[in-house]
């Protein structure tokens, strides 16, 4: 039983018990659910760049949208303009949303606060706008269409992985998030996480300490764009057509509520907040009014109620549970 | 928003006179964020001010949707007998309800700048914003000044809403482009500054005519935010803010 027990209690068990079951169920369920679960790893992964910066270094970004709508937008303009395959215009849809990310940091990081929150949400109607306005790079409203599915991976017995079911997406999509998640596990436990919650927690105690808050909020920011740039560049992928209105400053807002009512600053957080907040309206084909009503009111029960989201207050839950003495 | 509907329904099917549904509307709306504050934001008034924040958009979508389910996504007109009557004076001309609204807007700052200045309620306010904790010894009961603040703030955008339904269509999505000007405008303007946001509205409101007028209609959203951006950058507490 001793294996058991410390099987039990490595916290690698659970994952990889979330990810066979995120591998299996699929297969198993398949049609529409895939689609679902495809939307909802793109979220997570836009979550978990949220989370980072939000959850661990503490700056709330609601424009983060505009991040969503760069990956997007570079990754299919470099792929159907310039004729490039998949992974080179991926690769350069990554740097470009690192770029901005940067770029948009440093005036926006010398606010603090409410300013700080207000400059994202201009910055991602800013980006907006130009998405709608400037019709002969990006289409308007009606969009860009053409974006590239991934390129064919030759197996070595012969076949060919070709990326054309929704299922090949979906585990496309789902082995970027399993990246993306064990790289923000190992940032967040190396020094630079620490240095991020320590400033989270007191940034003026931070500074007095001799850390140089400024840059690394600007390496949490830039990190955090990068993730969602990923994000909206797997989305234009796997949509293969881009329009403004995936990058609405509104889909930003979404973006923060999933991580609020998973779990802001916790590793579950960013996957829980979207796989209710997503697969819950869509399987109960919710009419979208009704849906955004309801999101609303679920989002201010959860700030005023349970403002450590799901993951948050059952971690919580599990810690009281397991420091009471057992009578037995 | 609901403003702008309150005066749709007021006059068009109600049949009652303009001025009034600006009252009707300023109470309603008043009484609706005494209600809103209570349940919301009084909860949290000692949470992160993230939260504040997601609250109040969690908010929007919750009014934007529900006037969509109640009032319809039709875009509605409210015409008034005078909508069309234009004043000319010297080589300008102006239309009446804009001179209404230009009208009502100086009311409004000489009104709320009297309030706050020369009440004892308004110094309360003052003292509240600026120090917490220092008004709460004062014997301040800050919670209820947070709640009246709160009321008023809802009040005049309400009123701010009446005013503006007659020169824009009706819809229930109106209410984000002018809210986040507005924030903007207090920005530019300064924080806890009535003249400031006045002030900053009417250079926001240039930047946005002037740009659209010589540059480009589509983009001048982007120059109002970046104009935004631009003043955070240089003074970050805004033109007669307070320096942070």
């Amino acid at each position: 039983m001793k294996t058991i027990e410390q099987l039990r209690s490595s916290p690698w068990t659970a994952w990889l018990a979330l990810l066979l079951i995120a591998l299996i169920v699929p297969l198993v369920l398949g049609g529409y659910l895939i689609t679902i679960l495809t939307i909802v790893c793109i979220y997570a992964i836009a979550c978990i760049g949220i989370n980072l910066l939000f959850g661990y270094t503490g700056l709330l970004s609601v424009g983060h949208s505009a991040f969503l709508g760069i990956g997007a937008y570079a990754f299919g303009l470099i792929a159907i303009r310039f004729g490039l395959g998949f992974w080179p215009s991926f690769c350069a849809s990554i740097i470009i949303s690192g770029i901005a990310g940067f770029l948009i940091g440093i005036p926006a990081l010398r606010l603090k606060g409410h300013y700080f929150v207000l400059v994202t949400l201009a910055f991602a109607v800013i980006i907006n706008i130009i998405m709608m306005a400037w019709i002969e790079l990006t289409g308007g409203a009606a969009g860009l269409a053409g974006a590239p599915r991934p390129d064919p991976i030759p197996l070595p017995w012969g076949d060919v992985i070709r990326f054309q079911s929704p299922l090949s997406m979906y585990y496309f999509i789902l082995f970027f998030l399993v990246i993306i998640f064990v790289v923000s596990y190992r940032l967040i436990n190396s020094l630079v996480g620490k240095t991020f919650i320590a400033i989270r927690d007191d940034e003026n105690l931070t500074q007095s300490l001799g850390i140089n808050t400024m840059s690394n909020k600007l390496v949490s920011f830039t990190i955090s764009a990068i993730i969602a740039g990923i994000a909206g560049a797997l989305f234009a992928s796997y949509n293969t057509v881009i329009s403004p209105d995936s990058a609405s400053f509104m889909k930003g807002v979404e973006i923060v509520a999933y991580l609020i009512i998973g779990g802001a600053g916790t590793l579950a957080g960013p996957l829980v907040g979207p796989l209710i907040m997503i697969a819950i309206p869509e399987m109960l084909q919710m009419v979208p009014e009704i849906r955004q009503l309801l999101f609303g009111i679920i989002l201010v029960l959860f700030i005023i109620f349970l403002p450590k989201g799901i993951a948050g207050e059952v971690s919580f839950l599990t810690s009281r549970i397991k420091s009471q003495p057992r009578n037995v | 928003m609901l403003g702008a509907y309150i005066a749709f329904y007021v006059v068009a099917f109600f049949n009652m006179s303009y001025w009034l549904s600006i009252v009707i509307a300023a109470i309603i709306l008043g009484v609706l964020g005494l209600i809103i504050y209570r349940l919301i934001f009084y909860p949290m008034r000692n949470g992160p001010h993230a939260n504040l924040f997601v609250a109040a958009i969690a908010l929007l979508m919750i009014l934007e949707s529900a006037a969509l389910l109640w009032f319809g996504g039709e875009t509605k007109w409210l015409i008034l007998p005078y909508s069309n009557d234009v004043i000319r004076f010297g080589g300008m001309s102006l239309g009446v309800q804009r001179l209404i609204i230009i009208l009502a807007t100086l009311m409004v700052m000489l009104g709320l700048e009297l309030f706050i200045k020369k009440t004892t309620v308004g110094a309360a306010l003052e003292a509240t914003a600026q120090n917490r904790e220092g008004a709460m010894l004062c014997g301040i009961k800050v919670t209820q000044i947070a709640a009246m603040a709160f009321a008023i703030g809802t009040a005049l955008a309400g009123v701010a809403g009446v005013l503006i339904a007659p020169a824009v269509m009706i819809l229930p999505s109106m209410g984000l482009g002018p809210l986040l000007v507005a924030f903007s405008a207090v920005i530019v303007g300064g924080m806890g500054s009535i003249r400031g946001a006045v002030v900053g509205a009417f250079i926001l409101a240039l930047v946005e005519s002037l740009t659209s007028g010589y540059i480009s209609a589509t983009y001048s959203l982007v120059f109002v935010f970046a104009a935004m951006i631009l003043m955070l950058l240089i003074r970050p507490s805004g033109l007669f803010g307070k320096e942070l």
